[in-house]
């Protein structure tokens, strides 16, 4: 029931507001087919892939936020809100590894080095990053609330109860 | 002592209550999760997502080492290294085996580089260890965790509705996404398909619109801008030419009963069998074929047979498919290896509108299997693959002429 983790249902109502803005936001600059980037923090890209194919992951995990806030201490509700939360991390992980491994290699057809420079590899990872990358810490707040579900069910998915 | 059937039932009766501890099943995150993941109103959401990363991380793997070394090591050692030792220059040997190079103001030019030099030991190994096996390994690895975390029996529940429409079920989606990697044990994996008109048409939809894990590598690294509009064009063929295909082949279609089996964390020593055996059989199964196919595509060049249909075949390929008759000697030689031939096109692609090039990538895709999964075909009935070859020739005529007359209409064709 709401009443038990208001703070959650606040929370995840907040984040499914804006991870939906977000969607959204990354469908309409993939429709018109430029990047857009904002306060060097933030950057959407153009592409079909990362923003239209992401763009539609990132919108469905601030629905799955959104339709799991409504009675969130019931598990079936609350595993929405860890769905979203799941998708946001796949989109995140996707960014972060293309980033890594982006930022190993020198990318030099001919001579030189094979491997990237220290300030050219670190200066890989600065931003602007994604939103599903901006949006990654908040959606880790989940884990809090899976751990804390955990505890209080024991952890167990079934309760035996002797009769006779 | 004989019990009638209600004493019967008070002895199980009391067995159970003494033996049988009763109690309450509360549903844990894990198992409302998997609930989640099976309906089609949240289930489709998570496979798209589930598709994404597949995708994603596959391209980032396969363009970190292809890109970011294999190019480099190919192209600036490997390549001019074998141009040098390699005795016999501009002869047909050296051409088979090393570069077929070109001739520019009647002198022999050697390739910059190991797409272009189309020899065994250039372009064959380049495409098998450089572009296809970083792609080989990336797609099996992920391939496994979904099975062992236990996805697959998800998606296939998920897409059964969908497949039922072409004459299969759901568990069709393993032979489907097994032949992404390679044809071949997709073309195995059509056994756990229960009728002969169910393994007809999986067989028949994988040999003409799934493209293989080097076909696909190739694309990625060559073309991956276009590679979404030509995997779309494939995946539409696929259900146009299923249905079809489901409403005139005779036989039963039956329905599937699955146990979806609970999420389970992936162990590390089953990913890792799983991963070393597939790509071990890839190593065996199709890297003769890469290095094979590119000999004789070599031998066929040098003999004047490509050059000779591809002049023979032009207009169909100009008139019907509205592709430029350079295509023609790719398209041929497709037969033999498609991740040579997107190559090849990839080499003529300032001939092409970015439209044709889609045409001919597609073309490839869907010309005949490649000689590994023939022969795989074959070894399942050669009335099953004379029946796939009929319904292949059928569609590469319907379909390649139904995307030209789209682009005419598009305008961009």
């Amino acid at each position: 029931m709401a009443g038990q983790s208001p703070g959650g249902t606040i929370y995840f109502a907040v984040l499914g507001i804006i991870t939906t803005a977000f969607g959204l936001a990354d469908l309409l600059v993939t429709a018109s087919g430029s990047e857009f980037a904002y306060a060097g923090i933030l950057v959407i890209p153009g592409d079909i892939f990362r923003g239209g194919w992401g763009g539609i992951i990132v919108l469905f995990a601030g629905l799955f936020y959104l339709s799991g806030i409504r009675n969130f201490d019931d598990i079936h509700q609350f595993a929405k809100v860890a769905m979203g939360s799941i998708l946001i991390w796949v989109v995140a992980g996707c960014d972060i590894f293309a980033i890594i491994l982006e930022s190993i290699p020198s990318w030099n057809e001919e001579t030189g080095p094979w491997f990237n420079t220290l300030p050219d590899f670190i200066a890989a990872y600065a931003p602007p990053y994604a939103p599903a990358v901006l949006l990654l810490p908040f959606s880790l707040v989940v884990i809090y609330y899976i751990r804390k579900r955990a505890s209080e069910d024991g952890g167990a998915g079934i309760y035996h109860e002797r009769n006779g | 002592m004989k019990l009638s059937t209600g004493d019967r039932w008070d002895l199980i009766d009391k067995i159970s209550k003494e033996t049988v501890t009763f109690g309450a099943y509360k549903h844990t995150l894990k198992d409302a999760i998997g609930e989640l993941t099976v309906k089609p109103m949240t289930g489709i959401p998570v496979a798209i997502a589930i598709m994404y990363g597949f995708w994603s991380v596959f391209g980032s793997f396969a363009g970190f080492f292809t890109d970011g070394f294999f190019v480099r090591l190919f192209d600036a050692y490997w390549l001019p290294w074998l141009q040098e030792i390699f005795p016999g220059q501009g002869g047909w040997l050296y051409a088979i085996m090393v570069d077929a190079g070109g001739i520019e103001s009647g002198e022999f030019v050697l390739s910059s580089n190991c797409l272009e030099s189309f020899g065994v030991l250039t372009s064959g190994l380049f495409v098998a260890v450089g572009v296809v096996l970083p792609a080989i390994i990336i797609f099996y690895l992920m391939l496994a965790l979904l099975e062992d975390i236990g996805y697959m029996p998800r998606l296939a529940v998920l897409l059964d509705t969908v497949l039922h429409r072409v004459g299969l079920h759901g568990y069709a989606i393993v032979p489907t996404v097994l032949s992404l990697g390679c044809n071949v044990p997709g073309v195995a994996a059509t056994r756990i398909l229960e009728t002969k008109k169910q393994r007809f048409i999986m067989m028949t939809l994988l040999a003409i619109f799934i493209p293989c894990g080097a076909q696909i590598g190739i694309m990625q690294d060559l073309m991956p801008n276009l590679m979404g509009w030509i995997l779309l064009y494939l995946i539409i063929g696929y259900f146009i030419f299923g249905y079809i295909l489901n409403k005139i082949v005779p036989g039963k279609a039956p329905e599937f009963l699955i146990d979806v089996p609970p999420y389970r964390r992936p162990l590390l020593s089953n990913i890792g069998k799983k991963v070393g055996g597939r790509v071990r059989g890839f190593f065996v199964v199709a890297i003769p074929f890469v290095l094979l196919g590119c000999a004789i595509v070599g031998v066929l060049y040098q003999l004047g047979v490509i050059q000779f249909l591809g002049d023979a075949l032009a207009p169909v390929f100009v008139g019907w498919f509205g592709v430029p008759k350079e295509t023609a000697g790719p398209l041929i030689a497709a037969f033999l290896r498609k991740d040579l031939a997107v190559a090849q096109l990839d080499a003529i692609s300032d001939l092409m509108t970015p439209y044709q090039m889609i045409t001919a990538v597609v073309l490839v895709s869907i010309y005949f299997p490649c000689v590994a999964t023939f022969a795989m075909m074959l070894k399942e009935g050669w009335k099953e693959l004379l029946g796939a070859l009929a319904v292949l020739t059928v569609v590469v005529f319907a379909y390649g002429g139904l995307i030209h007359l789209i682009g005419i209409l598009l305008g961009v064709a």
